[in-house]
């Protein structure tokens, strides 16, 4: 599908549909105030409402596709994030980051080898300067208590 | 005059702690990268740096001066790239390029380069003083806002925002809208309401800025780099040259320098518009100015006026977009607004009264401003080569290891996977937004103003009970409106008639 103003537009109607359907039953139990909880949300989705209308009526500045590809490596990264978000605390942050770095470089065209060292040896160093020098802490995960 | 020498004094007295001179140097030098490296910017290194500086314990001065280093770092860092390579490192750093490489091309690249750190030491300083004076009069002139102001006043910086972003206000008004209904997630303040928080416990308190910061300038950025295959780039800074500028060169260029200084530091006083505007404009006037009187002008082909002008006015804009953040409490520049957002980490509400409340921040932070400026140029004349190679990390390490520190900083903040999966999402929707030409910078200033802006919109009308016209009842809210409807109408109709008269 080719992304164009007139998606962005249907993509600001359906947010600003979204806010009014789980904006509008807002309402505060007791209101001793003129304006409640729920003005300030449906005033957005108006002005989102509008922004969209003129963008799905007006449409055109059609994105140039990406190259070959390119499209393929950015939802395997997506996946890859989401899985180290998942992965952070319960693989730890030294594993779960040297597997992402070994990944991820691999999707920028970095060789095997090169990944893996560049992967370990930065998880270790990141571990090293934050966690001890830098006292923030990092989860340990499945390592547990060797580090 | 008294007070400014008191205030200087304390600011001073900040700034020479050791810990803060320290961490001066270390943000100017990691400022330094993160500008000459294309792709990051002031606003990435910013918004990777405020959750590990929460998560250390800095204090708030402390954190806020490290944040402040790397912003006007980044301002150095990106003219390195434009001189060597063409290639500006990052956007305010786009009309260093046209004098600054074919200067280069000259074999003047050591002297562009220190040259044009000198203009933006200029520069800054020139913006320094402008705070150190106006400043405390924009608080204390503030200070007598009342909720409706506040409101009419943020309604303005929106405007100013969204109308010099280009060619389609509608985009920056929808990008602003979604950052603001990101901000009224969790529970209301004023009713105890829980709103669009779908029953989940994380999201109660609302979504953390930083989460939505990293998602969208740490994320979002590096699945952009995946659409074109880059490689490092070995860059060679030409050893043989004279280093320095002489002082024929620096006689030479000095107006220029002050006019960009001086035009960059009220361009970014002025909510919405940045560095990247001062730096063009600056350029744009000195051509124009010297074109017409000096007949050797080359501007465009390797000038150092048109090296010095858009340098000097795109670091007095980084420096001078302080101003209605610290008095106002209304971000300048996308990177003040994240700035921002981390001072409410610190439970610190900026705006007027912070000068009477904060002082050893305020101050502190304007001396800090004034010492990195001194670390950078001093730093940025011998340490050209080593900046240089750091273009030469390939992306299979850089991209990583951006990602990793951004996990580690949202990690710190909550300790909670929830705010890491959180970020993953935000990126991708972040990412689309993007490629579909909407400019993020409202969406973020969006995020960190909402609920200010909301909670000053309801207090205003419960004045009234309801009545909308206390939002355009005094005269500094007249004015206020008078000038956001200016400055949206104007831009649009000279777009017109210059559209006009091209097709003519």
């Amino acid at each position: 599908m080719a992304l164009n103003d007139r998606v962005l537009g249907v993509f600001a109607l359906v947010l600003a549909a979204f806010l009014t359907a789980f904006g509008y039953g807002l309402e505060a139990p007791f209101a001793y105030e003129p304006v409640g909880p729920r003005a300030f949300p449906l005033l957005l989705a108006f002005i989102i409402a509008l922004c969209g209308l003129r963008l799905v009526v007006k449409g055109g500045n059609p994105v140039e596709p990406n190259p070959a590809g390119a499209n393929t490596r950015i939802l395997i990264m997506i996946g890859l994030l989401a899985v180290y978000a998942l992965m952070f605390q319960w693989l730890g942050f030294v594993i779960a980051t040297a597997a992402m770095t070994t990944l991820v470089g691999r999707l920028f065209g970095g060789a095997w080898v090169r990944c893996v060292i560049g992967g370990v040896v930065m998880s270790v160093f990141f571990f090293l300067l934050f966690d001890k020098v830098l006292d923030v802490v990092l989860p340990t995960g499945i390592l547990g208590d060797l580090l | 005059m008294n007070g400014v020498l008191d205030h200087l004094a304390l600011g001073f007295g900040v700034a020479a702690d050791p810990m803060n001179l320290l961490v001066a140097a270390l943000g100017s030098f990691f400022g330094t990268i993160v500008g000459v490296l294309p792709g990051l910017g002031p606003i990435n290194g910013v918004a990777m740096l405020i959750p590990i500086a929460f998560a250390m314990n800095l204090p708030p001065e402390t954190a806020l001066i490290l944040l402040a280093a790397v912003y006007v770092g980044a301002e150095y860092g990106g003219r390195i790239t434009s001189i060597l390579i063409n290639v500006p490192g990052e956007a305010a750093a786009v009309m260093t390029t046209l004098d600054g490489y074919p200067l280069a091309r000259k074999g003047l690249a050591s002297v562009a380069l220190s040259l044009s750190a000198w203009a933006s030491f200029i520069g800054s300083c020139i913006a320094i003083l402008g705070i150190v004076l106006f400043a405390p009069l924009l608080a204390g002139w503030a200070l007598a806002f009342g909720p409706a102001e506040y409101f009419v006043l943020m309604v303005f910086a929106f405007c100013a925002l969204t109308s010099l972003l280009g060619d389609q206000p509608v985009k920056g008004v929808l990008a602003a809208m979604i950052g603001l209904a990101i901000s009224t997630v969790g529970v209301d303040a004023n009713s105890g309401v829980y709103r669009y928080t779908f029953d989940l416990p994380h999201l109660a308190d609302g979504i953390d800025f930083v989460v939505v910061v990293i998602g969208l300038f740490a994320v979002a950025e590096m699945l952009q780099m995946l659409e074109k295959l880059l490689s490092g780039i070995s860059v060679e800074v030409p050893k043989s040259e004279r280093k320095l500028f002489n002082l024929k060169e620096m006689a030479f260029t000095w107006w220029t320098t002050v006019r960009g200084g001086l035009m960059g530091f009220f361009v970014g006083v002025l909510p919405g518009a940045g560095a990247s505007v001062a730096s063009a404009m600056a350029y744009a006037n000195e051509k124009r100015l010297i074109e017409g009187k000096d007949p050797n002008a080359c501007f465009g082909k390797g000038d150092m006026r048109g090296l010095t002008a858009p340098e000097a006015a795109n670091n007095s804009a980084a420096t001078g977009s302080f101003i209605p953040m610290l008095t106002l409490g209304v971000p300048g520049s996308g990177t003040t607004a994240v700035m921002m957002g981390a001072l409410t980490l610190y439970n610190i509400t900026p705006g007027p009264v912070l000068f009477e409340t904060q002082p050893a921040l305020v101050w502190g932070l304007i001396a800090s401003l004034f010492v990195a400026n001194i670390m950078l140029f001093v730093m940025n004349v011998p340490m050209v080569r080593v900046f240089a190679a750091m273009l030469a990390i390939p992306p299979w390490l850089l991209v990583p290891g951006v990602l990793s520190i951004s996990f580690i900083g949202v990690y710190a903040i909550n300790a909670t996977t929830f705010d890491l999966t959180l970020v993953v999402v935000i990126g991708v929707i972040g990412y689309f937004l993007r490629r579909m030409g909407l400019p993020l910078a409202p969406l973020v200033l969006g995020t960190v103003l909402g609920n200010m802006m909301e909670q000053n919109l309801r207090r205003a009308l419960s004045i009234t009970n309801g009545e909308l016209s206390i939002l355009w009842a005094s005269p500094v809210s007249m004015g206020l409106w008078a000038a956001a409807i200016s400055v949206v109408v104007i831009p649009m109709a000279y777009r017109r008639y210059r559209r006009n008269r091209a097709a003519a």
